[in-house]
């Protein structure tokens, strides 16, 4: 997919909504109430209540069946009106659309694709003139003609008239919509030639996030820059430890699927972009790169992660990850003499990275409910708001000021830090397990969406075998080893029992080899008295975790694998990988020297498809709320102006919401590249560009930019009047794609732009109708 | 209590250009009341200010000053129009329904039940004469029957006040006399009736009172009896005099100084005329009638 939408914030949406009701009602407020004050003084204040009061018995006083009389009517004339012959026009469209569509010898995808993206936008552009012109063409005619009068001569209330109109024309598009999207369906499954019809999908992905780990292991935003014009994925360098992360949320046995066997699996569908360096030799090009992922459970690389960011807790940080704390304690004490006694070595970068890494680590560790973790977590959280201190005196201090830097008070909370590393240690090494699973490498070629043969389809299943690594196979046999002999399986007359080799074999699914291995190997330490009996129960003698045992055999090499294979163990994709309901997964590059490109929607776990008639309509819907919002739009401007001016304001209100609304935000939010427009001006007339600058005096140029601030004022005013009817077109974009339509990312921000419009709308064109004379001359 | 209907106050009315200067003044400072069942006729020539009175009534206008109400609400009011029935001065109606749905739309806008509508409906259509014609759509209707279903319309709240504007503006002479025998049967209903037209000889035949506006200012108000009235004369109407006859009573007159006497025989009105001859017409197709036949009331 080669488009992102970010997921939507609904409360930050509705505040800000909320905040530019409340001054946009200040607003319309204020200005009549300057104007008749002005006018009439005091009897002019009181012309302003009669209005305000009347307005707002007007709001609570509508009548339903006033409205649907109105909508009725509505409905009515455009029938009679013949507006339905935009069904004509389509029906001609479609007969004739065969000529220009691929044929058949395209891929399937390309000719849902075009096929799709075809019809949806024919019905989008054939409604949307007709509808315009009925909208804002409506309310200024039964003015003109003088219809309108035999209304508001009824108890019709004038917002009534305007919800009516507006309603009477959402119940022409609907019908009319409707019924286009039906002949629609019906061309689609008739037109696609039969052996692309299997592309008629819609994919119900879930989206995680994205971040990267760098060759230095650093956990970035991005990954590096091959220098492709377009910046919208980031590469990961191969044969490194440059990694892609993904993180799923919210994974959980409605993301299986059945296969045909009936197996319950994962499926991780990827479009990531192959970027080779070499190419190989011509007799033998070899296209595409080997890329493979790694489903890993890492709570130490969420918790201390980020503490890597800085140069000078990157050893704090390494140790802390690879689960070796007493270590971290010593590095980090390392750390705190250098603050101690040289400050100034360390950069005012570091500092920050240290007081923010650590505010990380001690929010990750206080959120986990594991006794004792909560407290160690405070602690972090205490070291870095005294590093804060610090980064902020620091910066106080590059501004001129004179300052007293708390260096000493933050070592001091550091050392607390690292003296609770230590003592909870054993806490930490039980608690924070890291399991890593990689699955079989895979093939990303090189032009992969052109490459009908590539797969970019990894089918996980759900019981996942797999070579564990000494930490996942040391906490693997403490838990299954410690929770059979709590059952009292493990011995019989307080030796270990004859048929335990078998039945590890069977309990555990680990290789006859390896289970006679781990029975023998635990019959030696009962012997040797590591292991002891008590109760019919083993134990370990020196009081240690059954993990801190394993490990430390593991370690010692007595648990070497006895099958070639290495120590098989088997976990359950969803309740051992995705605990949390999170799922991580690590893209990694095999090949040396190639990239590998990924952006966030490149990777997503694909749930059980959805009949492709569901994103349809679910497009259709989206299409159906831009179309009313036109209505909307088009009613309200009519209600003050006449129909070709309603009409070229709405026009307007599209274009620019449809096409450039991104690009004003982006604008004013400074990522635009580029001069203000005043300056972009004078840059033009005299040849120059924005590197160089203008060749104006300081004063002008001090004008210049201030008048440009000014602009960029009336543009944010305008990019918050002006709807984005960008996001109408995101749906039809998910189903060309073949994807379903998400309710929350993608449906949602349709229905609120859509209300957030029609209620000040409605309002607003109430209130216009209601204050201005129909018979003005 | 007063009994008045519709009370004006000082009303004026500027009309002004997009920049807010004075363009012309269509009213000034009106006042005066329309009593409760009483028709009231609005005259004066073209530009005098009685449609804009009218519709500031209605509130399509919106007053620069004075005051006003209407059944005792303020003309902003928009529940006053529960009581009204307003005749546009062309019947600005939507010509794409046909009267069923003209009258059944706006019922609907007075909140009226689908079985009062249809009633109603029925009521009308047959009192305005349009029962044959109920189907068609309103373009395809004349002139006359677009403003007999606009008068339909105008009643279908029963209302307690009628505003006409020129209410026989389009008929045929049947038409206007129908119309004028409805406003006089709304009266007889007790309802008020104000209408404003240019057709000085209905406003006599059926306005109790007028009031006459030039350039925006009132100018007579009063009874149509008294303003009419010729108080310096006498009429004596009898059968046909011989000339002999009409010699002695010019001397007996002449007795008491009274010079200044006309004999004529008095003129049936072209509306008269018409109206007999349509309706006997009817009764004998086919015949023309001579001058002598139509002099004696149309009889052979």
């Amino acid at each position: 997919m080669d488009f992102d939408v970010r997921p939507y914030n609904f409360t930050s949406a509705t505040t800000s909504w909320l905040t530019l009701l409340g001054i946009l009602a200040v607003v319309c407020l204020a200005l009549p109430l300057v104007v008749l004050a002005g006018r009439g003084g005091v009897s002019g204040l009181v012309e302003f209540r009669r209005g305000l009061w009347s307005y707002l018995e007007d709001v609570f006083s509508l009548s339903f069946r006033r409205i649907l009389a109105l909508t009725s009517l509505t409905l009515k004339e455009a029938v009679r009106r013949k507006a339905l012959l935009v069904f004509v026009l389509f029906a001609v469209l479609l007969m004739f659309a065969g000529w220009f569509m691929t044929d058949s010898n395209e891929r399937a995808e390309l000719q849902v694709s075009v096929h799709v993206t075809f019809l949806l936008t024919a019905i989008s552009w054939l409604l949307l003139p007709a509808l315009i012109f009925l909208s804002c063409w409506a309310l200024p005619e039964d003015i003109r003609i003088r219809s309108l009068h035999t209304v508001v001569t009824k108890p019709a209330r004038r917002m009534e008239i305007v919800i009516g109109r507006m309603a009477g024309l959402g119940v022409v598009v609907a019908i009319l919509l409707g019924v286009m999207g039906l002949i629609g369906q019906f061309w689609l499954s008739r037109r696609i030639p039969e052996n692309a019809r299997s592309a008629l999908q819609c994919r119900v992905p879930l989206f995680g996030e994205l971040y990267f780990i760098s060759s230095e292991g650093q956990p970035q935003e991005t990954g590096l820059s091959v220098g492709d014009i377009w910046a919208y994925r980031s590469h990961i360098p191969g044969n490194s430890r440059a990694r892609g992360v993904y993180v799923f949320r919210n994974v959980d046995e409605s993301a299986l699927t059945r296969n045909e066997k009936g197996e319950e699996e994962l499926l991780l569908e990827c479009r990531f972009e192959a970027f080779r360096t070499v190419k190989g030799s011509e007799s033998s090009i070899v296209k595409g790169i080997s890329a493979q992922y790694t489903l890993s459970v890492n709570p130490r690389e969420e918790a201390f992660g980020m503490l890597a960011q800085s140069e000078a807790t990157r050893p704090v940080a390494d140790a802390l990850r690879e689960g070796q704390y007493n270590t971290a304690a010593a590095e980090l004490k390392k750390l705190t003499e250098r603050i101690r006694t040289a400050p100034g070595e360390l950069r005012p970068a570091d500092y920050f990275g240290l007081h923010f890494g650590m505010f990380v680590s001690g929010t990750v560790l206080d959120n986990r409910k594991d006794p004792g973790l909560g407290d160690l977590g405070k602690l972090f959280i205490d070291a870095a708001l005294t590093g804060e201190g610090v980064t902020a005196a620091l910066q106080r201090q590059e501004g001129g000021e004179r300052v007293e830097i708390p260096y000493e008070a933050f070592a001091a909370k550091l050392d607390v830090v690292a003296a609770g590393l230590a003592d909870r240690a054993a806490v930490l090494m039980e608690t924070l397990a890291r399991m890593e699973v990689p699955l079989p490498s895979f093939n990303v070629s090189e032009y992969h969406d052109l490459d009908e043969t590539s797969t970019n389809l990894t089918r996980v299943p759900r019981r996942l075998r797999f070579v564990a690594d000494y930490e996942t196979l040391g906490r693997f046999l403490a838990a299954e080893i410690g929770k059979k002999n709590e059952s009292g399986g493990v011995l019989a007359d307080g030796v270990l029992k004859a048929s335990l080799t078998e039945e590890l074999v069977r309990d555990l699914k680990i290789s006859q080899l390896n289970s006679e291995r781990l029975v023998a190997v635990l019959g030696e330490q009962l012997t040797g008295g590591a292991l002891a009996v008590d109760a019919g129960r083993l134990k370990v003698a020196d009081g240690r975790s059954w993990y801190a045992f394993f490990d430390d055999l593991i370690r010692r090499e007595q648990l070497v694998s006895e099958d070639t294979d290495g120590w098989m163990i088997e976990k359950d994709l969803i309740k051992d990988l995705a605990a949390q309901g999170y799922l991580r997964v690590e893209v990694a590059c095999i090949n040396d020297q190639m990239y590998l490109g990924m952006a966030r929607p490149d990777l997503f776990v694909r749930k059980a498809d959805q009949p492709f008639w569901v994103g349809y309509w679910k497009a259709m819907l989206s299409i159906l709320l831009m179309l009313l919002l036109i209505i909307v739009l088009g009613v309200t401007v009519s209600c003050v102006v006449k129909g070709p001016v309603a009409l070229l304001f709405t026009l307007t209100f599209f274009l620019v919401g449809q096409f450039f609304h991104d690009f004003m935000i982006r604008k004013l939010a400074g990522v635009e590249k580029g001069a203000g427009t005043v300056e972009s001006a004078i840059l033009i007339a005299q040849h120059r560009n924005p590197e160089v600058g203008m060749d104006v005096s300081e004063t002008a140029m001090n004008v210049v930019r201030a008048a440009d601030q000014g602009l960029d004022g009336v543009l944010r005013v305008f990019s918050m009047i002006v709807p984005d009817f960008a996001v109408f077109s995101r749906a039809s974009m998910y189903v060309e794609n073949r994807f379903d339509v998400p309710f929350r990312d993608v449906l949602l921000p349709s229905v609120v732009v859509f209300l957030g419009f029609l209620i000040p709308c409605i309002l607003i064109a109430g209130a216009l109708l209601k204050f201005r004379e129909l018979e003005a001359k | 209590m007063s009994n008045a209907v519709i009370e004006i106050r000082n009303l004026s009315k500027i009309y002004r250009d997009f920049w807010g200067r004075k363009k012309v003044q269509a009213v000034k400072s009106l006042s005066m009341d329309v009593m409760k069942g009483e028709v009231f006729g609005l005259l004066g020539p073209n530009g005098s200010g009685k449609t804009t009175t009218m519709k500031m009534l209605l509130g399509l206008l919106f007053p620069t000053s004075g005051e006003m109400t209407i059944l005792g609400k303020p003309a902003a009011d928009v529940t006053k129009n529960e009581r009204i029935g307003y005749l546009p001065e062309e019947s600005y109606l939507y010509r794409f329904l046909n009267a069923d749905e003209t009258l059944d739309f706006y019922g609907r806008l007075f909140n009226m039940s689908a079985a009062d509508r249809a009633r109603r409906a029925d009521e009308l259509i047959e009192m305005v004469g349009l029962g044959k014609a109920r189907r068609r759509q309103l373009k395809e209707y004349s002139k006359g029957m677009t403003r007999r279903i606009g008068l339909a319309q105008a009643l279908i709240n029963d209302p307690d006040l009628v505003l006409l504007d020129e209410p026989t503006s389009g008929l045929d002479p049947i038409g206007t006399r129908e119309m004028k025998d409805l406003i006089i049967q709304l009266k007889a209903q007790g309802k008020t009736v104000v209408m404003c037209s240019h057709q000085l000889a209905d406003v006599q035949d059926v306005c109790d009172r007028i009031a006459v506006l030039f350039q925006g200012e009132l100018k007579v108000l009063g009874r149509v009896d008294e303003l009419l009235e010729l108080r310096n004369e006498m009429q004596m109407r009898t059968p046909a005099l011989s000339e002999a006859a009409m010699a002695d009573v010019r001397k007996v007159l002449e007795k008491h100084n009274v010079t200044n006497v006309e004999f004529s025989r008095p003129r049936a009105d072209l509306e008269q005329l018409f109206l007999r001859t349509v309706r006997e017409s009817g009764e004998r197709p086919g015949r023309r009638f001579s001058t002598e036949e139509v002099a004696a009331g149309g009889r052979g």
